[in-house]
């Protein structure tokens, strides 16, 4: 078992556990040696399942500004000591506490970007994205709004400039840009009752559930309906490109790109 | 009144004590309402016999009762891979990560269960915290443990009988299959390939658990097959041997299948063949002799395994009876070889793949060129869990259909630079696997002597679970997207299905109790009994 050096403290030091002691440090204080050391150990231990550059396979897609089972640095470290009860995630007992600590810590930068310059005013942006309530009638940003389309509260974090404005313009190219299950993915369904266009929310070999854009939930057998289309590289969300000026473009991208958790 | 206490004690006595002697496991065809062993029969056909439930009634198949697997004492669940044995009334099953569990097969009401100690630290490096099931003989039951043990328990209590240390956890082996029962002897594989371990298949004393004999898949320097490996790499080759095999009571061969090399990606640590990985072995089950091997991907660089289930049949083929061996590999490839001889008898593609041009005369691969992983990335079909997996294909002998859960999924493989260290992953690289729309499975009907497909039934997602067919002229399967469900044998049409609410990653097996068939799969932790009433 190579579980590596735990460190077994004289009562006296434990009172002194507030301060920082060596190794360990959080994950966002590593070095670039130890982040280099973690992307080496995330190959051997994680890409397996995660994918080489984290971007999912068997496990899921780990290049993301917030995982749903590790939102912080402790839970992170938690979900590799321990694994996640009732999912494929295994405890991976084979890593010491330092190669944990690395290992997370280059999880961690798979879903940060780096800080780019804004093109425009992201105040004026707020308010363009607010503007006839356009925006928040499909997105939610901290709470606000409906949740037809991506939530938007961090998309600063995950998404940078020219992801956000192709987004923006050609919402299709932007969205064939994503890898891995097409959680937005458009489809058309007939059946002889009725015709649906709208998300795919689910489904299975022998059906498929679907939100229109007025969100409602249509559910399908499929030995009922005469069709299923997949339509890959749509989008539902209109294109915007030809309704804001330039000036409102670079303000309403600029906007986004401020919507992160850290600032 | 005391006659009647009598009566009601050697009731329940007999219906509580399992005797499954060798002669009934020999003949387990011919005992339509039990499941014996792991595959059903030594052929390994996952095929049952029973035919109330069949193609005209099916829609009619309902719950007949459900059992919540408890949680494991250990941190983290295991999944559920399980094939129940029923016998005589009682269903033996295991719930993940080790634990065996009788219930009543008429009620699902839990009769015993039996729990190994298990450190919070035990190793299982390549693999889920799992266990695909025990094994019946005589009076006893055996299941292998995570932490690499092998454990005879009474059938009738689930009190302990012998516990025996297969291999060393702490290096990587585990024991996560079904143990086969021969005459006298329980015979076991191992798993820790992505460990670098060295594998083995062993036979023990079902009495005393004593070990008969080892056979070790990877040959020591002089040994035959030592030929095919260079240094000390012999040492770490991998091999391992973690699924239930076969047996030919006529022939007396133990027919076993060997895993991939070690390690998984980086074959430039490993030149040669690398024998036995990637094959399978026939052994002579009295002393763990090496009869004959046929190795279906030399030199492996893509975790192709050969640890899928190997059917035997007899036929006619090419106007010569024959003994037959069917596997459909992960490598993509169906495969027919004599089970006498070992020798090729025919093979073909059964599922995409974009890394050989076919099979010589010999049934070698003929391996296309760039198709090895690299430091970049590159893009083959199938992917690293293989056109299928560990999970059971079915035959039916009586339409001479072989039927198989296919994967149909391409991965960018890559190659890194590794270095062996005791109970540590083995890898050298790994993949990104296709996902979401880009990649389906398929339940696949072939006509089992010419490979060719009969119909196929696709799936959402690339499947982890096995096939049963039945002599009801249907085939039950499950999905990860939690579906149960049977299909028209003869035109892989859809007759009924259930949504089960978690995925399904176990074989479907039946039986019958009060004369009455049924039919188990799961749904995440949940074990489900279907019948018609």
């Amino acid at each position: 078992m190579k579980n590596g050096p735990k460190f077994i403290m004289p009562a006296a030091f434990l009172l002194s556990l507030a301060l920082p002691v060596w190794g360990q440090l959080p994950p966002d204080e590593l070095s670039e040696a130890d982040l280099a050391d973690g992307q080496r150990l995330f190959r051997v231990h994680c890409a397996r399942c995660h994918g080489i550059d984290g971007a999912g396979g068997e496990g899921s897609n780990l290049a993301r500004a917030r995982l749903k089972y590790a939102t912080d640095d402790e839970t992170l470290i938690a979900v590799i000591d321990d694994g996640i009860a009732g999912t494929g995630m295994p405890a991976i007992w084979s890593l010491d506490d330092d190669q944990t600590r690395r290992v997370a810590g280059y999880v961690r930068t798979l879903g940060k970007l780096a800080i780019e310059e804004m093109p425009g005013d992201p105040g004026r942006g707020e308010s363009i994205y607010q503007a006839g309530g356009g925006c928040p009638a499909c997105h939610i940003i901290a709470g606000h709004g409906k949740g037809i389309g991506p939530e938007l509260t961090d998309v600063g974090d995950r998404r940078g400039l020219a992801y956000l404005r192709t987004s923006l313009v050609e919402p299709a190219d932007a969205q064939s840009q994503t890898m891995g299950y097409q959680d937005f993915l458009t489809v058309r369904v007939k059946s002889a009752a009725e015709s649906v266009e709208g998300l795919r929310i689910n489904e299975d070999a022998f059906s498929i559930q679907v939100r229109d854009i007025g969100g409602n939930v249509h559910s399908f057998r499929k030995d009922e309906f005469v069709e299923v289309e997949k339509i890959f590289a749509h989008s539902l969300m209109p294109a915007y490109g030809a309704a804001l000026s330039q000036q409102d473009m670079d303000d309403l991208v600029s906007y986004l790109m401020s919507l992160r958790a850290e600032k | 009144m005391r006659k009647l206490v009598v009566l009601i004690m050697v009731l329940a006595a007999h219906s509580a004590n399992a005797d499954v002697s060798f002669g009934r496991l020999v003949d387990a065809k011919n005992d339509k309402d039990n499941w014996l062993t792991y595959s059903g029969t030594y052929r390994s056909e996952r095929y049952s016999p029973l035919a109330e439930i069949n193609t005209r009634n099916v829609k009619n198949l309902k719950v007949i009762w459900a059992y919540q697997m408890q949680p494991s004492t250990i941190t983290g669940a295991g999944l559920v891979e399980t094939t129940p044995l029923v016998a005589d009334g009682i269903m033996y099953i295991t719930e993940p990560p080790s634990t065996v569990t009788a219930l009543d097969a008429r009620t699902g009401k839990r009769l015993w269960t039996w729990s190994p100690e298990l450190s919070d630290e035990v190793l299982h490096i390549g693999f889920p915290k799992v266990n695909r099931g025990v094994a019946l003989l005589g009076d006893a039951v055996y299941v292998g443990t995570l932490n690499a043990h092998l454990v005879s328990l009474d059938a009738a209590t689930g009190a302990l009988r012998w516990d025996v240390e297969v291999a060393d956890n702490k290096v990587g082996f585990s024991l996560t299959l079904a143990p086969l029962a021969l005459e006298r002897m329980i015979i076991v594989g191992v798993s820790g390939a992505e460990a670098g371990v060295r594998g083995f298949v062993d036979a023990y004393d079902s009495a005393t658990g004593e070990r008969v004999w080892r056979f070790n898949t990877i040959p020591a320097p002089g040994e035959p097959g030592s030929e095919t490996w260079q240094g000390d790499a012999w040492q770490t080759g991998g091999g391992s041997t973690w699924l239930t095999g076969s047996y030919d009571p006529d022939l007396d061969l133990l027919y076993w299948t060997v895993g991939n090399p070690a390690p998984d990606w980086n074959g430039d640590v490993r030149p040669g063949n690398n024998l036995y990985s990637c094959s399978l072995i026939a052994l002579d089950p009295d002393t763990g002799e090496l009869k004959w091997h046929f190795q279906f991907t030399p030199h492996d660089t893509h975790d192709w395994d050969a640890n899928q289930i190997p059917v035997l049949f007899d036929a006619e083929f090419n106007g010569v009876d024959r003994k037959i061996v069917a596997l459909a590999n992960r490598n993509a490839f169906f495969y027919l070889l004599d089970r006498e001889t070992g020798e090729f008898l025919h093979g073909n593609e059964y599922s995409k793949q974009t890394w050989a041009a076919g099979l010589d005369e010999s049934g070698r691969p003929i391996v296309l060129p760039g198709t090895d992983p690299t430091y970049e990335g590159n893009l083959i079909w199938p992917s690293l869990q293989g056109a299928t997996n560990w999970f059971s294909p079915s035959y039916n002998p009586q339409t001479e259909q072989f039927f198989v859960s296919t994967r149909l999924m391409g991965s960018v493989y890559y190659k890194a630079d590794v270095e062996y260290e005791e109970g540590m992953p083995f890898l050298g690289g790994g993949e990104q696997a296709m996902s979401g729309d880009d990649a389906a499975g398929a339940i696949r009907a072939l006509d089992v002597l010419t490979g060719k497909q009969q119909w196929e039934f696709m799936l959402h997602s690339p499947p982890w679970a096995g096939v049963m067919a039945t002599a009801g002229g249907l085939v039950f399967g499950g999905s990860n997207e939690g579906n149960v469900f049977a299909l028209d044998g003869q035109s892989g049409k859809p007759l009924w299905d259930f949504q089960t609410g978690g995925a399904v990653r176990t074989n479907p097996m039946s039986f019958a109790v009060d004369g009455r068939q049924r039919v188990v799969s799961t749904g995440g932790g949940t074990l489900f009994v279907f019948g018609l009433e």
